[in-house]
């Protein structure tokens, strides 16, 4: 609010100069374009709604580190629209609904023209109108349940595979292995509950698999031993936990404790090495659907890719880096397409993206917004970090 | 049957042992210590902290050598306990109940993400593991290391039942939990023994911090919050100002989570552990063993 107001008083000051002294205007008055704030040169703001604090931080770290990789990158490669640089507005939404609508509303207001946010499903929902009615395009790179696209916003794109994607995935993986029984457990978030209610309707509309159990847990408890209880009573091949990885590690550790023989799988939210790390040895052999990670990439570009992340921050690259990666890629080459950085014309340039390649392949984007192929692999944990199934 | 009554019993001696801090703070000063779940995760971290410092440990450590770093960790939760009381709370002895709630409030979330900003915010996994063997006792499965920590929850809680009846302290406390003008003109001093109180509760809290650690095998910084809001519900169902309230409050809560769970499924568990709070506030607001309200300790 305060720099805004200061912008006020400098453009009213500034033109009251360019009002009293007409006849120099020229050199004043491309002065007072510069201090407001960008909407013809200026850097071009792109705003990242994730998780800096609460339980989710790691993996918001993770993205950011991707998304600045992506800026600093097209930024020395002359930045967009001839020449005008890209500058990261990170904003924290805790992993919250409340704060991520305050965080999206100050995106918008500090003059942001896309966003390239968005890890919990559950915050990122709420921030769908606000960036709508501002028409400010977004390309969100982890949050993938289904009731993102659902509403049909026409600002909305999906860089993740969806919920629905990762359900005929982890239903496929099923099928193959032979898996005929089958327990599902979220965590009561939108996001892992959108994956167990989808991959139960897919299941049931299969027939070939049955679920034995659907329930849910409490986030942020350590005890999970009631879950691990009505588990071991029905007795399923595989056990599909949804939520996310603190939970996943624990729940993972007390089955095989409690003797449990099946097999489990986890869903993206539950990719992380610190999963391993909670469950320790219990970890080993448990499988997972998930989009790209670092750890899976391949090629020569992929390892270049790895080695400038830690290059520059010093750490491994971690789940959904390269997802935030080409977010900011792909709206700096839809900015390019349009431009400009009118919100229609950007949403109209990613409609029209064909084949544009990413790390999860040629990106065209459904008429739902959201990837054609849904891009899941399954992944199992061999000593302490996820691998890639079949290879 | 026999599992769900042994894990109902194995969580609710957690719940328990921070259930207590809960009421003996609030017997003897009225004050609704929220900071208090945050106290076992502190606790929690200086255990993994000590852990960590020593280095190199094989990861099968002796039960002995653990049980060191675990009274090491409730000495230092404990002096954490009472410097919290003397700056943020001592300071507002006179203040109405509501100033010092929102303090509390406070505490806990400056613990919260103190701890994040010093340990930073990722879950860490405990450098030790409790592993033992598993023994089948009725259909129930037991493993060797929840009977331990079952034992220590239950000499710690057997220890301070002690110090408190039979000690002048813990006589001392009881007075103040009466009438603390009244013990004040009596001549005891008041402020040593709420410091004292706040001493044992954090301590106990602490334990159970460095006990969750062990056997989970995870702390994080946010790992108090909901533990908390339990331990609060136990000690209100058992009676809150009352210590051995408190410990049936933990069991009772820890018997009807693991039966909600197994009537109602998963989802409804914390639905039929809160709305047995409610029937309790509504039906017999002092608790199981509120008949002693009248004395609180």
């Amino acid at each position: 609010m305060r720099l805004a107001k200061r912008n006020t008083i400098v453009l009213s000051v500034a033109s009251a100069v360019v009002l009293a002294t007409s006849a120099c205007g020229g050199g004043l008055l491309s002065g007072s374009e510069k201090s407001s704030a960008g909407d013809a040169s200026g850097p071009v703001k792109v705003a990242m709604l994730v998780p800096m604090s609460g339980d989710s931080a790691p993996t918001g770290a993770y993205m950011r580190n991707g998304a600045q990789l992506a800026v600093d990158e097209i930024n020395a490669a002359g930045g967009v629209l001839k020449g005008r640089k890209l500058e990261l507005l990170v904003e924290d939404d805790g992993c919250d609904a409340q704060q991520a609508v305050a965080s999206a509303n100050k995106a918008v207001s500090s003059g942001a023209v896309v966003s390239v946010g968005g890890y919990c499903s559950g915050a990122t929902l709420p921030t769908l109108p606000i960036f709508n009615k501002a028409n400010l395009p977004m390309i969100i790179p982890a949050a993938n349940s289904q009731d993102l696209v659902s509403q049909g916003l026409k600002n909305v794109f999906l860089i993740n595979g969806t919920g629905k994607q990762q359900s005929t995935a982890a239903l496929e993986f099923m099928k193959k292995a032979g898996h005929a029984t089958v327990a599902l457990v979220d965590d009561n978030t939108s996001y892992s509950k959108d994956i167990t209610t989808e991959t139960q309707t897919q299941i049931e509309k299969d027939g070939s698999v049955k679920v034995l159990l659907n329930t849910s847990v409490t986030k942020g408890e350590s005890d999970y031993s009631a879950v691990v209880r009505a588990i071991m009573g029905k007795k399923p091949a595989l056990v599909y936990w949804t939520g996310y990885y603190q939970e996943g590690g624990l729940i993972i550790n007390q089955l095989k404790k409690a003797g449990f023989t099946g097999a489990v799988m986890v869903a993206d939210g539950s990719v992380d090495p610190s999963l391993a790390k909670i469950a320790g040895k219990s970890a080993e052999g448990v499988f997972a659907t998930m989009t790209q990670t670092p750890e899976t990439l391949k090629g020569a570009g992929a390892e270049k890719w790895i080695a400038s992340y830690k290059a520059k921050f010093k750490a491994d690259a971690g789940p959904f880096s390269t997802q935030s990666y080409d977010a900011v890629r792909l709206a700096a080459k839809a900015i390019g397409d349009a431009g400009s950085t009118k919100g229609a014309d950007v949403i109209k340039a990613l409609e029209a993206v064909d084949g544009y390649a990413m790390f999860s392949g040629p990106l065209k984007f459904t008429p739902e917004h959201t990837l054609t192929g849904g891009g899941f692999l399954i992944l199992v944990i061999k000593d302490g970090k996820f691998t890639l199934a079949n290879a | 049957m026999a599992q769900l009554i042994w894990d109902g019993l194995f969580v609710g001696s957690f719940y328990a042992l921070i259930a207590l801090g809960y009421s003996m703070v609030y017997g003897i000063t009225k004050l609704l210590n929220f900071a208090h779940g945050d106290i076992y995760m502190l606790g929690a971290f200086i255990g993994f902290a000590i852990l960590t410092s020593l280095g190199g440990l094989p990861a099968s450590l002796s039960m002995g050598a653990l049980l060191v770093v675990l009274m090491l960790s409730m000495l230092l939760t404990g002096t954490a306990g009472v410097v919290i009381e003397r700056l943020a709370y001592r300071p507002l002895r006179g203040a109405p109940r509501l100033a010092v709630l929102i303090t509390a409030v406070g505490v806990s979330f400056s613990l919260e993400y103190g701890v994040s900003a010093v340990a930073g915010p990722n879950p860490r996994a405990f450098p030790v593991r409790l592993e033992g063997g598993v023994f089948d006792v009725l259909g129930a499965r037991v493993s060797l290391p929840q009977i331990v920590l079952m034992l220590i929850a239950a000499a710690l809680m057997i220890a301070l039942n002690t110090y408190v009846q039979k000690t002048s302290t813990g006589r001392a406390m009881r007075s103040i939990a009466l009438d603390m003008t009244g013990s004040l003109l009596m001549g005891i001093n008041v402020n040593a023994v709420i410091t004292k109180t706040f001493f044992i509760g954090s301590a106990l809290a602490g334990a159970a911090g460095v006990m969750a650690g062990a056997y989970y095998g995870k702390v994080d910084f946010l790992m108090g919050f909901i533990i908390g809001l339990k331990a609060f519900t136990a000690a209100v169902i058992g009676g809150i100002g009352n210590i051995k309230g408190a410990m049936l409050g933990g069991l009772v809560l820890g018997f009807i989570e693991a039966f909600g769970t197994e009537w109602f499924g998963g989802q409804w568990r914390d639905v039929f552990a809160f709305a047995v709070l409610i029937l309790f506030l509504t039906l017999r607001p002092t608790g199981i063993l509120g008949e002693r309200v009248t004395e609180r300790m």
